[in-house]
């Protein structure tokens, strides 16, 4: 039985990608990552494969991160989802967690706490 | 005297003083010659016999005349002394000959002392005032909305805002300027208030471009730090390098969050709120420090004080940031002193917004005084302590107060501050309404 996790990382930063990407693939437990450099791409990708968790940035050029929430949540609708962010916003948060979004984090983010609510979540 | 005589003599004034020319009237009837040639015709008319009952109708219709002459002077006095402007009226030498009502208010001096001083002497700068007067009565030029810095009886210095208005009296041969003024220190402060507001809107935009530029690159180095420093062994000086950098990015990470509360508070919950409850909160947070420092308390509270319509957490934040300040102000011990008290807003005070929320309804500011005994603040820094990074403590941010302002603005209340070498009072005015 395959325990590999697969997770999607969605941000129209490369530097954000390429470090959290690094952050889990040198982690103890065993993570497949994917990258995508906006919401499009990351939908497509959603399509194709299976993944069991998506980390995802809000502020995206064209389609943002609330919108493909939203999207993926129609046809994998227990799929969790992470939100990082550079907007400390209170409001962003509410709209998250409405979407149904699990943990909503602030930019810059500890990996070890990041790395720990990925793995709490996927042990569920 | 034959009757035309009379009649004439108490006909012709009431016209006259009907056209508001009575003075001249009487110049003109002693000294023009063709109302001299009307009289002798009047009295050589066969008309001129006597007639008691012509004489009583023209005396009630004077006496109907006069009256209604006096209504009109008392209405038109009433209008000039209830203006809410200021106005006073000049001579061609600078003397002031006339002032209403609000002039004697505003500028503090009692009735009719206006009137014994030039208008120079009205001017902060004298020579200011002496250059305007030659300008206004010399060369008769006009001016509008010219501000001025004048200063009333009592020395202190007025802001207001002018307009003149030339003024020929043709029947009492008399010229004058008229000046039309109000106290403009209010209108500034709001104006103040509006840009400081368009600023800060500007800031808080600004601010939200400016945290994903910035947060963005600050994860990614985070990120890549901590990523090398799991990699690396344990006491080597790289691992120590390292850790500083994510130390740094957390500092400038604190930094600006800090800022962002300022440029971009969170949107007040407004609620009602006890505001004893709120304070006894607050003390049971700082008591251990209060202890440590020997300081003595002393609160007040105004018998039946409605609550506060505020946002509990955030004007939480701010009071307890002075409750510190001040005990920062008082290493040695002192006095920490607490007063609150209700007072009705004045209707220029009534914001809009509360207005619209909570209409008709009678509207309270409840202040709270928190003054230390500590060394104060000095008058030069006194200006600034609201402003972003404005600090003398070596560690400090500067946010700290500026973050209390911002917030007292978000929940419609207002914050001063006091200071002299005794110690430092800080007001808080929070919004209320009375429930009847």
């Amino acid at each position: 039985m395959d325990l590999t996790k697969k997770l999607l990382i969605v941000d129209d930063e490369e530097t954000i990608r390429f470090s959290l990407s690094q952050a889990f693939i040198t982690a103890a437990e065993e993570y497949e990552v994917s990258v995508a450099s906006d919401a499009l791409q990351a939908l497509e990708k959603l399509k194709k494969y299976d993944y069991d968790l998506v980390i995802t940035d809000i502020m995206m050029p064209g389609m943002d991160g609330f919108e493909l929430i939203k999207k993926l949540k129609q046809y994998k609708p227990d799929i969790p989802v992470i939100v990082i962010t550079a907007y400390g916003d209170e409001e962003k948060e509410q709209r998250s967690k409405k979407l149904g979004v699990v943990e909503y984090i602030e930019k810059p983010f500890d990996i070890h706490s990041i790395r720990e609510k990925v793995f709490r979540l996927l042990k569920k | 005297m034959s009757i035309e005589l009379l009649l004439y003599s108490v006909n012709k004034p009431v016209l006259a003083m009907d056209k508001f020319e009575k003075q001249k009237y009487i110049m003109s009837l002693m000294n023009n010659k063709t109302i001299r040639e009307e009289f002798k015709e009047q009295l050589s008319s066969p008309a001129g016999a006597s007639d008691i009952s012509i004489v009583e109708k023209k005396y009630n219709d004077l006496l109907k005349k006069s009256k209604y002459l006096e209504s009109i002077y008392k209405f038109q006095s009433s209008i000039i002394h209830n203006l809410s402007s200021a106005l006073i009226v000049i001579d061609l030498d600078g003397n002031i000959t006339f002032s209403n009502r609000a002039a004697q208010e505003l500028l503090k001096y009692a009735h009719d002392e206006l009137n014994s001083i030039s208008l120079k002497e009205l001017f902060a700068d004298e020579s200011e005032g002496a250059n305007f007067t030659e300008l206004l009565t010399v060369y008769g030029k006009k001016f509008k909305n010219k501000e001025c810095l004048f200063v009333d009886k009592e020395g202190k210095q007025v802001q207001i805002g002018l307009t003149t208005a030339n003024f020929v009296d043709d029947y009492n041969g008399y010229e004058g300027r008229i000046i039309l003024f109000k106290d403009l220190t209010e209108v500034k402060q709001l104006k103040k208030q509006i840009e400081r507001m368009d600023r800060l809107a500007l800031l808080g935009e600004l601010s939200a471009g400016i945290a994903h530029e910035i947060r963005n690159p600050l994860a990614g180095i985070k990120a890549a730090a901590q990523i090398l420093d799991e990699s690396i062994g344990e006491d080597t000086n790289n691992k120590i390098l390292l850790q500083r950098i994510i130390k740094e990015i957390d500092k400038s990470n604190k930094l600006l969050k800090e800022f962002f509360k300022f440029a971009r508070p969170s949107r007040p919950k407004l609620e009602f709120v006890d505001i004893e409850t709120l304070i006894d909160g607050l003390f049971l947070l700082i008591n251990p420090r209060i202890k440590k420092q020997n300081v003595v308390t002393e609160i007040n509270y105004e018998e039946n004080l409605p609550k506060a319509y505020i946002d509990e957490t955030q004007i939480e934040q701010v009071m307890l940031n002075i409750l510190l300040n001040a005990l920062d102000a008082m290493p040695e011990g002192g006095k920490l002193s607490i007063s609150v008290n209700k007072h009705e807003l004045e209707p220029f005070e009534a914001n809009e917004i509360i207005e619209k929320t909570f209409n008709q309804q009678t509207l309270y500011y409840v202040s709270i005084m928190i003054s230390d005994t500590g060394v104060g603040i000095k008058q030069d820094h006194l200006d600034k302590i609201f402003d972003p990074f404005f600090t003398t403590k070596a560690d400090g941010l500067g946010l700290g107060l500026s973050i209390c302002s911002r917030l007292l603005e978000e929940n419609l209340g207002k914050i001063d501050a006091s200071s002299d070498e005794s110690g430092t009072t800080f007001t808080l005015m929070l919004p209320c309404f009375y429930h009847n």
